[in-house]
């Protein structure tokens, strides 16, 4: 598409009401609060100070913290490659029996992560868990505490980030010339020369990438370490939440916020720099799907298969265990030990029928439910703009739009805080801190750069010569995105927005800066339960909200992915006989049919 | 050199190839044709290693290999996109088997440079990267990567198919080139007969897992052994068993008027040819013409056959559409089948005996 003059552009007048609210919304959430951010740490009487560095550097705590972040995001960088790759393989690349059962095992994690996991893991791991009462019935003498500390969040993070791993790495693996591996093979090649010089090569650019998210995810953890870090494993962002609770460290929250920040932009600068450099395009034009690889030694083959199976109850356990201790009565669940007779509906029927167990999970769905329309419905006026006009001014918007992907939410949430606790003319002179308005403010800000980037996509993929017939025949601008495009959009943006509407349903990193006191969303209410807050009953809500979370989560997954995943994966998927049908056949092989 | 005996390849309930015998000449490059999913490539695949028969024998240069892996076979393969490792320059792709091999770095790398200069590819190539080389030059590469192992057959799968039909036409004699300078026994995929009648020394002309036809590239063209080689290969009009008899009432009768019958367009013509007194004359209707530059084309309409022919554009007068036109045909060029068994019948076997 050829660049339009910015002259041109801002004629039109529903551009340049658009481009007036956009500046706006830009102004006054996303540049302002994190400006004002490093003028609180840097500046905060106007001049220029270094009190917060000091402040830092005499904080014991706030040090340790910063250590424990970059520890854990290093280690965290090295057990989701080595658990990470290792489930691609099984599932994706090695023939393993039962690998579909293995993926579906594997995939839990689409279906529930954050608070919600690790708040899981404590009712089950935890000092009063469901698996170290039944432990503390047969070793009375063990340390009751036994999962907690670094070691307790790396496993929990480890298996609750390899989501990325199953995304990106299993795709980019499916990009693999099957031709290549027969052109090893036919040169002697074994399987794990293969792998080692072929395959992983190939994905290393998607490696890397994936690393990075690691790293990431590593820093800015906040609810795992909240919830198993116990006394003596703090990172950054729950030290962020802890000093900004109190109005005269603040500086010392806002400082470590822009640590926080300056790390991730540098890590995402690398990961930009790298893709740009690094991706390997297959150079055939042609090339043929991945066939799974036998593994010919007995004992590899044997050895990878129980290691498989190990995982596979790794990731199961706590959904399992969490879906048949929602409907176990207390006593089974401070004990750990359950019969059949102490299952009921009872703890389903309270949740869902009185209004304090109700109310969360309500709030939850009003807040995602408005934050996805309110992002989607917004949105799809600037991405279509962005993706038409492409000239100096939109690429400004769409860099200043990326903002919150490059930011952690810790600091972006700081940054509304310290921005609107006072009446600020840039929303009309009111106090939006305090509010149940800024919570959703933030939950729209951080789901944009995802639905610009989708939404922008999608209008880029409708084609233009749709437009062109509607203008010749005398439709306007506006008719014709009303009329043409609108349509052919919509099951994207309803996609995206069921999506954004998952993703935030069990939010807490946001929340927990944000929430107004007696408006808590759900994210918050887990949280509280796991420090025991509501006794054994607010342990039995909780494994009830994962449960229909996870239900909800895993429905809407199915209705966006559901179909085209079935279409992905069922060659890969498939057990051996067919699959040999269906790769094998010459048919297969014939130019006209490949290409068709 | 190769021999491929009662071979059966099965995918679950689907036979793709249900018996095949093959025997393929030291040095020769040998092709198999067929359309889309005639079980060529299966064929090909078998040889290599890559499929297991369910029954049947593969031996090359007299031992049975059929169980061998891939790479026990000594054969080198080319792979229809070439399978070049985009992760690794030009000198790693070459020399991955040789590393495979533990072959020594300094031993490698003569090895290497050798071939790659056998088949042009200079020095700073190999430091490229494969993404970098021309779809010729990645050709070159595949090629040197099968041969540097010093394999005893090359195999090639269709590896011109994914180009466009300029460069095609130049790699095909490339490719024909560095074979016969290596002098490589090959065995060839192709579904472009065109590819195979030039470059091959003998073609197999596969149908749904059978093999119709063995010969060279003129006695498949000329005398194809059954009507799905007379209708695959080469382009030929329908002869009606009106035209047939017209035929015979002008020859002594020696043609089948029951037969399945075609004639090649390049055979008719409308002027008498030279020095051949035993062309019949047939008088005909002209439907169509085609202007080609180089040639028309002609659809005349006689005795109930849409005879197709080229005329040569030299400039000399040539009869329109609706216009009256005398087709001159030899008996001896039709091409006779049996209507139930497809198998060639009566002429053609006189045909066969030409030399």
């Amino acid at each position: 598409m050829k660049a339009t003059p910015v002259r041109s552009m801002v004629r039109s007048p529903f551009v340049l009401a658009v481009g007036v609210v956009l500046t706006w919304f830009i102004a006054a959430f996303l540049v302002w609060p994190n400006a004002n951010v490093l003028i609180e740490t840097f500046f905060p009487d106007g001049r220029f100070s270094g009190r917060a560095a000091e402040k830092l550097l005499s904080s014991e705590r706030a040090m340790k913290s910063l250590g424990n972040s970059f520890l854990l995001a290093a280690a965290l960088s090295v057990t989701v490659n080595v658990v990470g790759i290792f489930i691609v393989l099984v599932t994706h690349y090695f023939r393993i029996r039962g690998a579909r059962i293995l993926f579906l095992g594997y995939a839990t994690t689409f279906i529930y992560g954050g608070i919600v996991l690790a708040a899981g893991y404590k009712f089950i791991y935890g000092d009063k868990g469901i698996v170290t009462a039944l432990l503390g019935n047969l070793f009375p003498g063990m340390d009751r505490n036994w999962f907690s500390g670094f070691l307790a969040v790396l496993v929990v993070m480890t298996f609750a980030t390899t989501t990325n791993h199953m995304l990106f790495v299993a795709n980019a693996l499916k990009g693999v010339d099957h031709q290549t591996i027969e052109a090893a093979k036919n040169m002697g090649a074994s399987t794990w020369t293969i792998l080692r010089r072929i395959v992983l090569p190939m994905l290393k650019p998607t490696l890397f990438a994936v690393t990075i998210l690691s790293f990431l995810t590593g820093l800015g953890a906040l609810s795992a370490p909240q919830v198993l870090g116990g006394r003596e494993f703090q990172t950054i962002t729950p030290m962020i939440l802890t000093f900004t609770n109190s109005p005269t460290s603040r500086d010392l929250a806002a400082l470590l916020a822009v640590i926080l920040g300056v790390a991730t932009i540098l890590m995402l600068a690398v990961m930009t720099r790298m893709e740009r450099g690094g991706t390997y395009f297959s150079v055939s034009k042609v090339s043929s799907a991945l066939e799974k690889q036998k593994i010919t030694h007995p004992v590899g083959n044997a050895i990878v298969h129980v290691a498989a199976y190990l995982l596979f109850a790794i990731y199961t356990l706590p959904v399992a265990l969490i879906v048949i201790y929602s409907f176990a009565d207390s006593a089974a669940i401070q004990t750990g030990q359950i019969s059949f007779d102490s299952l009921t509906l009872d703890n389903y029927v309270r949740v869902l029928t009185q209004p304090s167990g109700l109310r969360p999970f309500v709030i939850s769905i009003v807040y995602s439910a408005l934050a996805a329309v309110i992002a989607v419905g917004g949105l799809l006026f600037v991405a279509r703009l962005l993706q038409k006009h492409r000239n100096w001014l939109t690429a400004v918007f769409e860099y200043l739009l990326h903002i919150p992907w490059i930011l952690p939410s810790a600091l972006l949430a700081l940054g509304l805080i310290i921005s609107y606790d006072h009446p600020n003319p840039l929303v009309g002179g009111a106090v939006l801190t305090g509010t149940t308005v800024i919570l959703l403010v933030a939950f729209v800000t951080v789901k944009i750069p995802f639905t610009l980037r989708m939404l922008k996509a999608s209008f880029a993929s409708v084609n233009s010569s749709l437009e062109e017939a509607g203008a010749i025949m005398g439709a306007r601008t506006l008719y014709i995105f009303r009329r043409i495009l609108l349509p052919l959009v919509l099951p994207t943006a309803a996609a995206i927005a069921a999506l954004n509407f998952n993703n935030l349903l069990d939010d807490y990193d946001t929340a927990i800066f944000l929430a107004h006191p007696l408006v808590q969303p759900l994210g918050l209410v887990i949280k509280a339960n796991t420090d025991g807050a509501e006794g054994v009953e607010g342990v039995s809500n909780t494994f009830v909200y994962t449960v229909l979370l996870m239900v909800i989560t895993g429905l809407t997954m199915y209705l966006v992915y559901g179909r085209t995943r079935k279409r992905d994966a069922s060659p890969a998927q498939k057990d051996p006989a067919p699959e040999d049908l269906s790769s094998k056949n010459p048919a297969q092989k014939d130019p006209v049919l490949s290409e068709a | 050199m190769i021999r491929l005996e009662n071979i059966e390849v099965t995918f679950g309930d689907f036979t793709a190839i249900p018996q095949l015998n093959l025997e393929v000449e030291r040095g020769e490059f040998f092709t198999l044709l067929g359309p889309s999913g005639c079980g060529k490539t299966t064929a090909l695949r078998t040889l290599a290693g890559f499929i297991d028969p369910a029954a049947g024998e593969v031996f090359v240069d007299g031992k049975a290999v059929t169980r061998l892996p891939s790479d026990k076979r000594q054969v080198g393969m080319v792979f229809q996109n070439y399978a070049l490792f985009p992760s690794m320059t030009v000198w790693e792709n070459i020399a991955f088997g040789l590393r495979v091999r533990k072959e020594k770095t300094a031993e490698s790398d003569r090895m290497v440079r050798e071939i790659a200069e056998r088949v042009d590819l200079s020095a700073s190539q190999l430091r490229k990267n494969v993404a970098e080389l021309s779809g010729g030059q990645q050709q070159r590469v595949a090629v040197a990567r099968a041969l540097v192992l010093q394999p005893k057959i090359l195999l090639l799968d269709e590896p011109l198919s994914n180009l466009d039909a300029k460069l095609r036409h130049q790699l095909r004699q490339q490719l024909k080139e560095l074979q016969s300078e290596f002098g490589i026994t090959t065995v060839y995929v192709t579904h472009d007969q065109d590819e195979a009648l030039a470059m091959s020394d003998r073609i197999a002309v596969f149908n749904k897992g059978v093999v119709e036809q063995v010969g060279t590239p003129q006695s498949i063209y000329d005398a194809s052994a059954t009507e799905f080689v007379c209708t695959f290969i080469g382009d030929s009009s329908v002869l009606t068993s009106d035209f047939i008899a017209e035929l015979n009432r002008h020859s002594g009768g020696i043609l089948d008027p029951g037969a399945n019958s075609y004639l090649r367009v390049e055979k008719a013509s409308l002027t008498q040819p030279a020095g051949n007194s035993d062309a019949v004359p047939v008088q005909g209707v002209v439907v169509s013409r085609s202007y080609h530059g180089l040639h028309s084309r002609y659809t005349v309409r006689c005795h109930g056959s849409d005879v197709r022919l080229l005329v040569r554009e030299d400039g000399g007068v040539h009869p329109e559409p609706g216009g009256a036109a005398t087709v001159y045909v030899r008996p001896v060029h039709v091409l006779q089948y049996d209507p139930q068994t497809g198998e060639a019948v009566g002429n053609l076997a006189l045909a066969a005996s030409r030399p």
